[in-house]
């Protein structure tokens, strides 16, 4: 491969990964991308308003290498930066470069980032190659371990040519890597300033320093986390608010009543429970697309019942993915044939429903795998449950009297949200429903989560002919050939029932009307850099 | 300390006693419409709680998606939930659950508070001081904590919550039940019964145990309705009763997040909750007051 | 004397282990730990056990009890897990004055409601207004106490924008919007005693207005709103703080919900998220000093008898 097939290749990859999609409300036109590249701040930026935003959702630290919640990611994107960014016109997902200037392919494991002039750090200390190197080798082996650090992995060395120049050398090709220094939780790639990881050690989540267009002010618990615009910013003209606070609740209920009161401008979350009631508001926005993600109702294949494919085929096709959407989604999802969701445009087969692969609902089929199941009698099994993730209990109320039609009786046990993760991580439990979300490539939708021996798989499917093809697909530039190879991984998940597949959620944000100017991204983020309040 | 405090009626004063000098010997349920009216809406949610199969108009637990959220109507009077399920059917279903979680929860204080009252009223000396820095320790940790504890190590569901809730009220049953120990243990008739020589454990059963099961009986009435709200308190920080469980707390805190369009979600089940409350209340203010010796001091 | 505030202290101290002993073993089998809960979901079993030994959690029940204990004594609350709070400051610093000052406007509102309807009540034993203040005090008892805040707020806060939604502000800072704050949680929090107050002073007032002091000073030709309200209502004092003493449990227990409901940042959330979480040092933090307040209210009632009391004095 030469040198120019690499670019190509990153250039296929970086553009038209996402295809076109309705936007809910709001987002229309008048999105302006900031320029890149390091031009002089001439005018400072004359920043004015103070926007508070509730956040419903958990904050865990505001160290984005040992982050592993979203709603943390939300806070810290708008303290740091990354090398690259994630961007999106309404059309298309794509990652550009933020703090880099440029990203070269020297060949096909060696990437090359040109960074910014003059940035620096909100404790004034400046962003080098040292500092880009300091972030990566803290991600990949720094103590105590960060749980990113298996996205870079396959890093192998970090050679900082010269102040502004870092080269990064993998031992083998990365298909991931835009995504691993980027996606979701991953944020591998977030640089944060080595003087202040040295002055605060493990505090360091409490008292973050990046380069983003806010610095962080307090973080004071179940309180609200306060942030202020950092004037030194170096996108010109940004940011346009002078303050921010993100509202730390607890209780979903009251923050839309203060939304509807005026007392917040906007939700970083918006339970679906509550969207109806968004809508039917006229003075605020709702923001939201179905985004990288699916949900399923998980078996366990360790032990009885379900070690058993025909019983777990039986699930697959005996739920009715439409009433799920209508009944536990609100009618807000979107029905899931396969793992692999709409915005992975590469991947994603639009014309999936009828193209005879994944799983849906036939309940004649599931009877006839049931009449196949080793256990002929009524099986009892437990489904754990909890309120948490994005509709609690429902999925679960919902499956249960479809698990009936087949004569399994599901065991609904509430659990404590600690609990429920203790029980899964041990896969002490028969059924349970999930979600992986805000995935932007199939490698981190697919492999990790059912890999033979993977931590994530909790479910304990096995099947190496499966690894094989997502091993192979990781090191696969060609879209069309890693396509492909997904295709045949997921149809053996499916077709061997590792996990009933249901939904691919949309995710939303809330905005009061006067916020102008929020961009709206597929990944869950709320990005601050050019909102004001009108 | 607790326990050096003179010990106040640990449960409300009378609501409406009526003016004790004009009693007269007519039937309590003509002298006390309230309380006439109380027990006639107990009965009620008892009989809805025996024979709610036969009452109720819909299963409680059947899901129709083509029904849901709907306001009250002539086939659902009291509305759907989310689910489509009918909520007065749920709400009648909910009184076994009520009922079931105030009383067996009420029970188990009642008992763990009796032994550890009497242990420490009756026993001297640093076992007796032990026991009551227990029991002040009970008190002093939020009982809340307690029952969301027990719940994390017990697990979720009706028969946990009713365990949960109970051993987090022993302390209160306790140190009311010891307080009446001590008034006992200094009458004169435990002193004459000890001077006759009658077996200790005799004196015990046959005349501390009457004095005090009577204030403790009393006592659980009143606290039933304690233990239903703590249970549907439960469900409001999701954990507690397991959905779909027809149980009033789960409805209400299940509801919370539809009150701006479909109030009725939360509002029935609260309704039939505060109403059993009050009753129950008012039936056991007029019990305590009809037969509590203390408070008959005409008669 | 010395040997009597001695002998408090020693018990004070004796129960104030048997409450961190207590709350720590409990959360301590409870099933869970604060590090699975901080890595989500995508983790890996390295990165777990690397935190696990950082934070100390790989030690044994009672190593980490007495690491507790000894530096909790020398005034070292420690940091939590997660977030990295410094738990002195975010447990006695921010979220005791949240509680105290909730705490505080609830117990006020049930006074100045609770004593007054109960003397009107008391004065108008069996007319419709007693009856009806006695079924309005209930009422407000039989609701949950996250239902009605949640009610009032769409109604007094949403609907007709009279109050804020939530939020804390501090009174010592900003006293009238601090109030302003502090109405619709304050009131909600406040239901259980107001009923309870009603009651207790109707009762009380009733018991009172018989004996023959009061007779006599009607004979004396006091006025009847000087013989109900001086004469009448110094009584109530005394049962009144007792009953407020030993149900302070219950008050601290309804600002859980309370400060979920209005987003108020006091114990009791921090309790409630922190068992969930099971931020093992914080729960440590927030139980003693609510088992601390508990004892030490009690121990000011007990003072308070003599001073509330003529004839306990007359008698030492």
């Amino acid at each position: 491969m030469t040198k120019l097939d690499h670019k190509k290749v990153l250039a296929e990859r970086l553009s038209a990964r996402f295809g076109r999609r309705a936007v809910l409300k709001g987002l229309g036109a008048g999105i302006v991308t900031a320029a890149t590249g390091s031009m002089p701040s001439l005018a400072r930026a004359q920043q004015s308003g103070h926007i508070k935003i509730a956040s419903i959702k958990v904050i865990d630290t505001l160290d984005p290498h040992f982050t592993g919640f979203l709603s943390s990611i939300q806070i810290i994107n708008n303290i740091h930066n990354g090398l690259l960014k994630i961007a999106y016109d309404g059309e298309n997902v794509t990652f550009e470069p933020d703090l880099a200037e440029s990203w070269d392919l020297e060949d096909d494991k060696t990437h090359v980032f040109k960074l910014r002039d003059g940035v620096k750090f909100h404790d004034g200390t400046p962003c080098d190659a040292e500092a880009v190197k300091f972030s990566l080798l803290r991600v990949k082996e720094g103590q105590p371990k960060s749980p990113h650090a298996w996205k870079l992995a396959l890093l192998e060395r970090i050679e900082v040519v010269d102040p502004l120049t870092v080269k990064l050398v993998f031992s083998q090709p990365y298909a991931f890597l835009p995504v691993a220094l980027n996606g979701s939780t991953g944020r591998a790639g977030t640089i944060v300033s080595p003087a202040a990881v040295q002055k605060y050690g493990t505090d360091y989540g409490r008292n973050p320093v990046g380069t983003g267009p806010f610095k962080f002010v307090s973080w004071k618990e179940n309180d609200s986390i306060e942030l202020e615009a950092n004037p030194d910013y170096f996108e010109p003209g940004l940011p346009k608010l002078e303050r921010a606070t993100f509202v730390l609740m607890n209780e979903a209920s009251t923050a839309l009543a203060a939304l509807m009161s005026g007392q917040i401008d906007g939700m970083t979350d918006c339970p679906m429970q509550l969207v109806n009631q968004i809508e039917a508001f006229p003075n605020a926005t709702l923001y939201g697309e179905i985004e990288g993600n699916y949900t399923f109702v998980g078996m366990n294949c360790k032990r009885s019942p379900f070690d058993d494919i025909n019983l777990r085929r039986a699930v697959a096709w005996a739920l009715d993915r439409d009433t799920i959407v209508k009944q536990a989604y609100f009618g807000r999802a979107q029905q899931a044939y396969t793992p692999i969701s709409p915005p992975m445009t590469d991947f994603f087969d639009p014309d999936i429903a009828t193209s005879g692969r994944g799983q849906w609902y036939d309940l004649d089929k599931a009877k006839a795998f049931r009449a196949k199941a080793a256990n002929q009698g009524e099986i009892e099994a437990v489904y754990m449950m909890a309120e948490r993730g994005p509709v609690g209990t429902r999925i679960a109320q919902t499956v249960a009297p479809m698990l009936a039609e087949i004569g399994i009786k599901a065991k609904l046990e509430l659990v404590e949200p600690a609990t429920w993760v203790k029980r899964r991580n041990g896969s002490d439990f028969d059924l349970y429903d999930f979600e992986w979300v805000a995935d932007l490539d199939p490698d981190e939708t697919l492999y990790p989560e059912f890999k033979s021996d993977g931590a994530w798989n909790f479910g304990g499917w096995v099947n190496t002919d499966f690894d094989d093809l997502c091993a192979q697909a990781q090191v696969e530039l060609d879209p069309a050939a890693r396509r492909a190879l997904y295709y045949k991984a997921e149809d053996l998940l499916m077709d061997e029932a590792g996990i009933a597949v249901m939904a691919h959620m949309p995710i939303y944000k809330v905005f009061s009307n006067k916020v102008k100017g929020f961009k709206y991204i597929p990944a869950d983020l709320v990005n601050l850099h050019s909102v004001s309040l009108g | 300390m607790s326990m050096h405090t003179p010990e106040a009626p640990a449960t409300l004063s009378p609501p409406v006693p009526l003016d004790t000098a004009k009693r007269s010997r007519r039937s309590v349920f003509v002298r006390r419409p309230f309380f006439t009216i109380a027990v006639i809406v107990t009965v009620a949610y008892l009989v809805a709680a025996l024979f709610a199969p036969q009452v109720a108009p819909f299963d409680p637990v059947t899901q129709d998606f083509n029904v849901m959220m709907q306001p009250p109507t002539a086939a659902h009077l009291f509305g759907t939930d989310s689910y489509g399920q009918d909520i007065l059917s749920r709400v009648i279903y909910g009184a076994r659950f009520a009922l079931i979680i105030g009383i067996f929860a009420v029970l188990i204080g009642a008992a763990g508070g009796l032994v550890i009252g009497l242990a420490a009223g009756l026993s001297g000396g640093a076992s007796e001081w032990a026991l009551m820095r227990l029991i002040d320790a009970i008190l002093a940790l939020p009982s809340l904590i307690l029952a969301v504890a027990f719940i994390a190590i017990l697990g979720q569901g009706v028969d946990k919550v009713v365990i949960a809730v109970g051993l987090s009220m022993i302390g209160p049953f306790a140190r009311t039940v010891r307080s009446d120990v001590l008034q006992v243990r200094v009458q004169l008739f435990i002193e004459a019964a000890q001077l006759m020589s009658i077996p200790y454990l005799r004196v015990v059963w046959r005349h501390v145990l009457p004095n005090v099961i009577f204030p403790l009986a009393v006592q659980v009435t009143i606290r039933i309705s304690e233990a239903i709200l703590v249970s549907s308190s439960l469900s409001f920080l999701g954990i507690g009763v397991t959905p779909p469980t027809p149980d009033w707390g789960l409805m209400i805190a299940e509801g919370r997040d539809f009150v701006s369009f479909a109030p009725w979600m939360s509002a029935m089940p609260g309704f039939a909750l505060a109403l059993l409350l009050i009753a129950l209340t008012i039936v056991g203010d007029g019990i305590r007051e009809e037969f509590d010796p203390k408070l008959r001091k005409d008669s | 004397m010395l040997l009597q505030a001695l002998g408090k202290i020693a018990q004070t101290l004796v129960v104030l282990f048997f409450v961190s002993v207590a709350s720590f073993g409990l959360l301590k089998l409870a099933p869970g730990d604060p590090i699975q809960i901080m890595l989500g979901s995508e983790y890996s079993q390295e990165s777990y056990d690397s935190l696990k030994t950082e934070l100390g959690l790989d030690q044994p029940f009672l190593v980490q009890y007495a690491d507790w204990a000894g530096r909790f004594i020398q005034g070292d609350w420690g940091t939590s897990y997660v977030a990295r709070a410094e738990i002195f400051t975010y447990a006695f610093k921010e979220a005791l004055p949240v509680t105290l000052t909730l705490a505080s406007f609830s117990l006020a509102f049930a006074i100045l409601i609770g004593v007054p309807l109960g003397v009107l009540s008391a004065i108008k034993k069996d007319t419709i207004f007693d009856a009806g203040s006695a079924v309005l005090a209930l009422t407000g008892t039989a609701f949950p106490s996250f239902l009605l805040g949640i009610l009032l707020i769409w109604f007094f806060a949403v609907k007709l924008q009279l109050f804020p939604v939530m939020g804390y502000v501090s009174p010592w800072e900003n006293f009238w919007l601090g109030i302003y704050h502090m109405i619709l949680p304050g009131l909600t929090l406040s239901t259980y005693f107001i009923a309870m107050i009603t009651r207790l002073t109707r009762a009380t007032l009733i018991e009172v207005m018989e004996q023959p002091y009061i007779t006599a000073a009607r004979a004396r030709g006091e006025p009847s709103w000087r013989v109900v309200w001086v004469h009448g209502v110094r009584n109530i004092a005394m049962p009144l703080v007792t009953i407020l003493g030993l149900q302070l449990g219950v008050l601290l227990q309804g600002t859980v919900f309370t400060e979920t409901v209005f987003n108020l940042p006091g114990i009791g959330q921090m309790l409630t998220s922190a068992v969930l979480g099971r931020e093992y040092l914080v729960v440590q933090a927030g139980v003693m000093m609510t088992a601390a307040l508990f004892i030490g209210v009690n121990l000011l009632v007990d003072l308070s008898y003599p001073f509330l009391d003529p004839r306990l004095r007359a008698r030492k």
